[in-house]
């Protein structure tokens, strides 16, 4: 509808002109390293990379390459100002800032991309300009800036923003030593992108089944009879287990039965399926047993013995399958029981 | 591995540096994670990450961004590098084997130094481009 597109627009525009306010402030107050660079954080990092390039961790190659002594590698740069776990949102910079009563910039933006439903976010770029090695004892500043913020585009995750952060380093002397701009794309994840829709797995129907399966299409719960001596059986199959006859018809059951059996199926999880899934071995009151999942029911409050009845559900548009439910809604029964035969 | 210093005069236009290997595991994310101090779940809890939607915990992108800088600082040296800036173009997996490609794409004298610059990429076996990037570097002169 053009109103509904005017008015789509017009949001765009409002909360681009929103986003756009916070290009220029400063991300956050400056943050100080928590250490010096040092020898041991420069170790783990080149044991992490695989970098054994004797500069970052021998004296004298440093010297002999020029250096005054050992330095850190250029690409660790971000690593001297990261907060580690304590930046995780119910870290110790959350305590703070809530101590402070004030959200950062940067949180602020955030939160208003957030509200907007561009909620997912992936780094897309980083720019790393180094003006002198960084050498041990440095002690490094890192001053944050939102650099910008882009218009909503589309791309191959989902429409977003993308924006960039601008980190100046410096060092002791308030000298910068470095500068970093991280880009990153916030955006709306595609809930709309057409999911694969799991078919629950088909049952191989053969001249001796199909019959049950026929049945529960038509709403019926169809159970094997021996035609010679009158026992029933399932699964379905060809001979009596009881007399041998080969021939055999078939009743409809009431559907009601009672759980004999059951277990709740946590994993392995398959598509189609909903988990935790109860499924029970309910004894039909003609007096056979048959599998089938229990629907309308809390796992936690299934019960062995439990009265349940037959409810044959389309699955999908081929597959029709008898499931079972609880005869009495579990808490009316405890109800029931109190009043009496209402 | 440093090697020895490496020239200005010893590079040219279409020169390619050494490519190096590393076969990315889970092993490796942790003590990137550690070593960095980036706590993104995504990259180290194999749960949250799935839960997510993700096929398995993935790399850094820094991680990737370091791997190739460690190939761009082998060959130029530690020091010599001025600018480096990459996009990072896919996610990486555990069991992918990340290989770096330099090459040199031009030389340039500013401001009385020699500059280099050089295009590079990390990519997986299938060639799958991960991390794609340029980056300057100040070489020293014989003369």
């Amino acid at each position: 509808m053009a109103s509904g597109r005017s008015d789509a627009t017009t949001d765009a525009d409002a909360l681009l002109a929103q986003l756009r306010a916070f290009e220029g402030r400063p991300s956050g107050p400056p943050a100080e390293a928590r250490d010096e660079v040092n020898q041991a954080m420069i170790r783990h990092w080149v044991d992490a990379m695989g970098d054994d390039n004797p500069v970052y961790v021998d004296e004298e190659s440093a010297r002999a390459n020029g250096f005054p002594g050992v330095v850190a590698p250029p690409t660790m740069l971000q690593a001297w100002i990261m907060r580690g776990y304590l930046s995780q949102p119910d870290g110790a910079w959350k305590a703070q800032r809530d101590a402070s009563g004030e959200a950062s910039a940067q949180e602020q933006l955030f939160d208003a991309l957030n509200a907007a439903g561009f909620t997912s976010v992936v780094a897309t770029n980083c720019d790393q300009e180094y003006v002198r090695p960084i050498v041990l004892g440095d002690r490094l500043t890192v001053t944050s800036v939102i650099d910008s913020v882009s218009p909503e585009k589309h791309t191959g995750l989902g429409d977003g923003h993308f924006v960039t952060t601008r980190l100046e380093f410096t060092d002791q002397h308030g000298e910068r030593v470095a500068t970093m701009r991280f880009r990153i794309l916030r955006f709306r994840p595609q809930s709309s992108r057409p999911k694969d829709v799991a078919l629950r797995p088909r049952p191989a129907i053969t001249h001796d089944i199909a019959f049950f399966f026929e049945g529960a299409r038509n709403g019926t719960l169809l159970i094997q009879r021996c035609a010679q001596c009158g026992v029933l059986r399932h699964p379905p199959r060809p001979a009596c287990a009881s007399c041998g006859s080969f021939e055999w018809d078939t009743v409809t059951a009431s559907g009601r039965g009672t759980v004999y059996s059951f277990v709740v199926v946590h994993h392995p999880q398959v598509a189609a399926f909903d988990y935790p899934l109860p499924i029970a071995v309910v004894e039909l009151e003609e007096g056979t047993r048959l599998v089938g999942d229990l629907i309308g029911i809390d796992p936690a409050d299934v019960e062995i013995g439990m009265p349940v009845v037959a409810e044959m559900v389309a699955v999908d548009d081929e597959l029709t399958i008898p499931m079972f439910r609880p005869a009495v809604p579990v808490g009316a029964g405890r109800v029931g029981a109190v009043t009496g035969d209402a | 591995m440093a090697e020895a210093t490496r020239y200005y005069e010893d590079v040219e236009e279409g020169d390619e540096a050494p490519a190096s290997s590393h076969t990315l595991t889970r092993t490796d994310l942790v003590r990137y994670a550690g070593a960095s101090g980036d706590y993104n779940p995504m990259h180290h809890d194999e749960v949250l990450a799935t839960a997510a939607g993700q096929p398995s915990v993935f790399g850094h992108g820094m991680f990737s961004m370091g791997l190739l800088g460690t190939a761009l600082t082998d060959y130029v040296g530690p020091g010599n590098l001025t600018h480096y800036k990459v996009r990072f173009s896919r996610q990486t997996w555990p069991g992918e084997e990340l290989t770096t490609k330099i090459v040199v794409t031009g030389k340039r004298v500013e401001d009385g130094r020699n500059l280099v610059d050089l295009e590079c990429s990390l990519a997986n076996g299938d060639g799958e481009v991960k991390v794609v990037g340029e980056a300057t570097a100040v070489l020293p002169s014989k003369s």
